[in-house]
């Protein structure tokens, strides 16, 4: 018979997710019973539960961000995409692809946060995420924490904590409920898991056309 | 000159419509929920309308809804913007009234080609 694993499903004890989350990989950590909701580059989870939401980040950042009166709240994990020059030129570097995109990835995850019954004056922030992981490349990191931080700003959310930039890939743990974050600085990319993701996340987003469907009825 | 109200609760969402808008040569009149959307409607003559969907106080589909109750707008086109794709509020915004939806991410040539379609 298999040993039970550190990180066993056990899918029957996992609370239910809010709608339109069930597609996210979520497991119980044996060690200390805690329901963990993992998510990839791209994705975010928003719950009502007493549930982790856990990701390794690189480059790119993960907002957590919750309703401070009900403990309802998510944590997303995203990148800008590559701007061309002549697209900054063009619309003066104010509404690129890159800027788009970011809006859409914070956006999404507070609607699904506002739509659950969460109160825009109840929100929370904090920042986490955008190392410089590898010296030699142009600082994506950089770009994806002004943004985040612009963001927050221009939408005038209350940021009450951050763990951002460095040298460090990190391995973060955030419990909407406490709005406790929990973040780990990992010393060294112990394998290219991380960077492929990313790069792979990278790639699809350059290829990918930022827009969504349109109907006229 | 064209004038469009563009309503939606994230306020780094409205400024890019309306950049978007307004580099077209449109005018443009702002408002950061349903509510006030209505009452800015009311008082300025819009020619189209581009609102959000989940908003506070008042939501999208209930402006449009409000908005085809009033003389003015029986036929004005309204187009909802937003990160729902799901068929079912969908549904409910044609139902309520809209002209079109459109899915987020924004994007700025198919939000103007698609209000020149509207307004003929």
């Amino acid at each position: 018979m298999a040993l039970p694993s550190k990180f066993d499903k056990g899918a029957d004890q996992l609370p239910r997710t809010l709608r339109g989350f069930g597609h996210i990989n979520r497991f119980v950590d044996r060690r200390d019973g805690k329901f963990i909701a993992k998510i990839l580059p791209g994705e975010y989870y928003v719950t009502n539960q007493d549930e982790y939401v856990a990701t390794v980040l690189g480059s790119c950042v993960s907002a957590c961000i919750r309703d401070k009166e009900t403990g309802l709240g998510g944590m997303n994990h995203f990148m800008l995409p590559k701007v061309g020059s002549d697209e900054k030129k063009g619309l003066n570097g104010k509404i690129n692809d890159a800027a788009r995109y970011g809006n859409f990835a914070m956006e999404h995850m507070i609607n699904a946060i506002l739509k659950n019954g969460g109160k825009r004056e109840n929100l929370e922030v904090k920042l986490t995420g955008g190392g410089r992981i590898i010296a030699n490349m142009t600082n994506v990191g950089l770009k994806n924490i002004e943004f985040v931080r612009e963001y927050i700003r221009t939408e005038g959310l209350m940021l009450v904590a951050e763990e951002l930039g460095e040298i460090y890939p990190r391995k973060v743990l955030y419990h909407p409920l406490s709005g406790k974050m929990k973040v780990k600085r990992l010393r060294a990319l112990h394998n290219n898991t991380v960077l492929d993701r990313e790069t792979r996340y990278m790639n699809e987003l350059e290829v990918k056309p930022i827009g969504g469907d349109v109907e006229l009825f | 000159m064209t004038t469009i109200l563009t309503v939606d609760d994230s306020t780094s969402m409205r400024q890019m419509v309306a950049f978007t808008l307004k580099q077209a040569g449109f005018d443009v009149v702002e408002a950061a929920d349903g509510e006030e959307g209505l009452q800015k409607a009311k008082g300025t003559n819009v020619d189209v309308v581009v609102t959000d969907v989940n908003m506070p106080k008042m939501d999208g589909i209930s402006l449009v809804k409000k908005l085809r109750a009033l003389p003015n707008y029986k036929f004005t086109p309204i187009l909802l913007l937003t990160t729902e794709a799901g068929a079912d509020k969908k549904q409910e915004g044609k139902a309520a009234g809209a002209t079109g939806w459109l899915v987020k991410p924004f994007n700025p040539d198919q939000l103007l080609s698609t209000i020149k379609k509207v307004i003929g």
